[in-house]
């Protein structure tokens, strides 16, 4: 069983840092208005900061990194890991963490990895970072996570226009011997991986001149989507998305003797609110435990997580210690749960670029 | 399980206000209240109610409730 049990790193603090753009659901044109109403009835998504002007998911990450870096107070040359999670990197080669190590003027004494993960890459990331810091000798390290999804987005794509966002996060982790150790579990299940799925314009299918000037006129909204094209399969995403991930926190509590009752933060990947509904219920958790930023931001993809405990906690997490329980999950397909306390981290309000 | 009760359960879900308009014979796809919407809530509703998690091609293979009661039947 894929459970990790990671002793000695704190989550010293989060950020969160978004696009300034901002798309109303209501204005989106191929939608009347009693649909558009029950699409943000259901979604719970009413408008989502989207990137414009060539930001990318790097760009809101650094932002977001540096603000945190100067409020938690740490000496650039005191990390010495960082890690990136995008499925949206900026060059084909290399790793975009490079471009990040770079414009955050780290020192050349730090490990760097990219991680290409979707909506489980927050958990994933503390997993693998806070495993190879738990060793004891990278003391600091960053982790970065976030894409800008909605550049590779169709806007004639009825299912994925209305729900997706773009943010960058950053998350500042520290070895600490004092602390309670984080507590994961993962599963994978590939057979499935096919509901979300990009395969075109990579190496498998590198693109003809006829697919290159398909893909461009979709994604420039010129072209309407058919059946055909990759996008994702929502019915197939959410029977997943209801049935695994409550899977996964309950074999986590059961695994590490955690009561659910003194769980004080729910924090579900924001896909959607009939999801996050779905599997509160199923995890018998009150709302009010359950944050979602769904309404001003939508599905941030891995970025989600980090942004619904920054945008609608940051207050409470600034100035208490609260024993959050998490579950990432999407592209893989994959899930990944954690448990982690945090007490008076740094946690600045969400970031405008 | 009863197709009977499967059909109300289905007309609840989709929300379809009369349950008895709906036979095992109906092409749910047809219906006006029929969405994607309904669809996730369909999934849900098996889920919920049977323990059994369909997939989107389980709902695109099926045309007529029982289609879909059938599915749901197997892989209980």
């Amino acid at each position: 069983m894929a459970f990790l049990k990671v002793p000695n790193v704190a989550i010293k603090g989060i950020s969160a840092c978004v696009p300034p753009k901002v798309e109303e659901n209501r204005d989106i044109p191929f939608y009347t208005l009693e649909e558009v109403d029950k699409v943000i009835e259901s979604t719970g998504v009413e408008r989502k900061h989207i990137v414009s002007d060539g930001i990318t998911g790097s760009d809101l990450c650094l932002k977001a990194a540096e603000i945190l870096l100067k409020e938690i107070g740490w000496e650039r040359d005191t990390i010495d890991a960082i890690a990136y999670v995008t499925q949206t990197p900026d060059y084909l080669s290399p790793p975009t963490v490079f471009v990040l190590h770079d414009k955050l003027e780290l020192s050349s004494d730090c490990l760097a990895i990219d991680l290409n993960h979707g909506c489980p890459g927050w958990v994933i990331g503390l997993a693998s970072l806070s495993s190879l810091m738990s060793h004891g000798s990278i003391k600091r390290a960053l982790l970065l996570d976030g894409d800008n999804i909605t550049s590779s987005q169709y806007p004639l794509d009825r299912e994925s226009r209305p729900l997706f966002g773009d943010c960058g996060t950053a998350t500042a982790l520290e070895f600490d011997e004092t602390v309670s150790p984080l507590l994961f579990h993962s599963g994978t299940n590939s057979k499935d991986g096919v509901s979300l799925i990009r395969r075109k314009g990579a190496y498998r299918q590198p693109h003809t001149l006829e697919t290159y000037k398909r893909e461009i006129g979709m994604l420039s909204g010129d072209l309407p989507v058919e059946e055909t094209d990759d996008t994702m399969d929502g019915m197939s995403v959410f029977s997943f998305g209801i049935t695994m991930p409550p899977k996964s926190m309950k074999q986590l509590c059961a695994e590490f003797n955690l009561d659910i009752d003194n769980i004080d933060k729910l924090l579900i990947h924001q896909a959607n609110k009939f999801m996050i509904n779905k599997i509160a219920k199923k995890m018998k958790m009150d709302l009010s435990k359950v944050p979602s930023c769904l309404r001003d931001y939508g599905n941030t993809t891995s970025a989600s997580i980090p942004l619904a405990l920054v945008a609608q906690c940051s207050k409470e997490y600034s100035s208490q210690k609260i024993r959050s329980l998490a579950c990432g999950f999407g592209t893989g397909l994959a899930w990944a749960s954690v448990y982690f306390e945090t007490e008076n981290m740094v946690c600045p309000d969400v970031i405008i670029y | 399980m009863e197709i009977k009760d499967f059909i109300e359960k289905f007309a609840e879900a989709v929300d379809v206000e009369n349950a008895d308009s709906l036979s095992e014979s109906t092409e749910f796809k047809m219906l006006d209240e029929w969405s994607s919407l309904a669809a996730l809530s369909v999934i849900a509703m098996v889920d919920e109610e049977y323990d059994i998690t369909i997939k989107g091609d389980d709902i695109r293979q099926s045309d007529t409730i029982e289609d879909l009661f059938n599915v749901v039947k197997t892989k209980a």
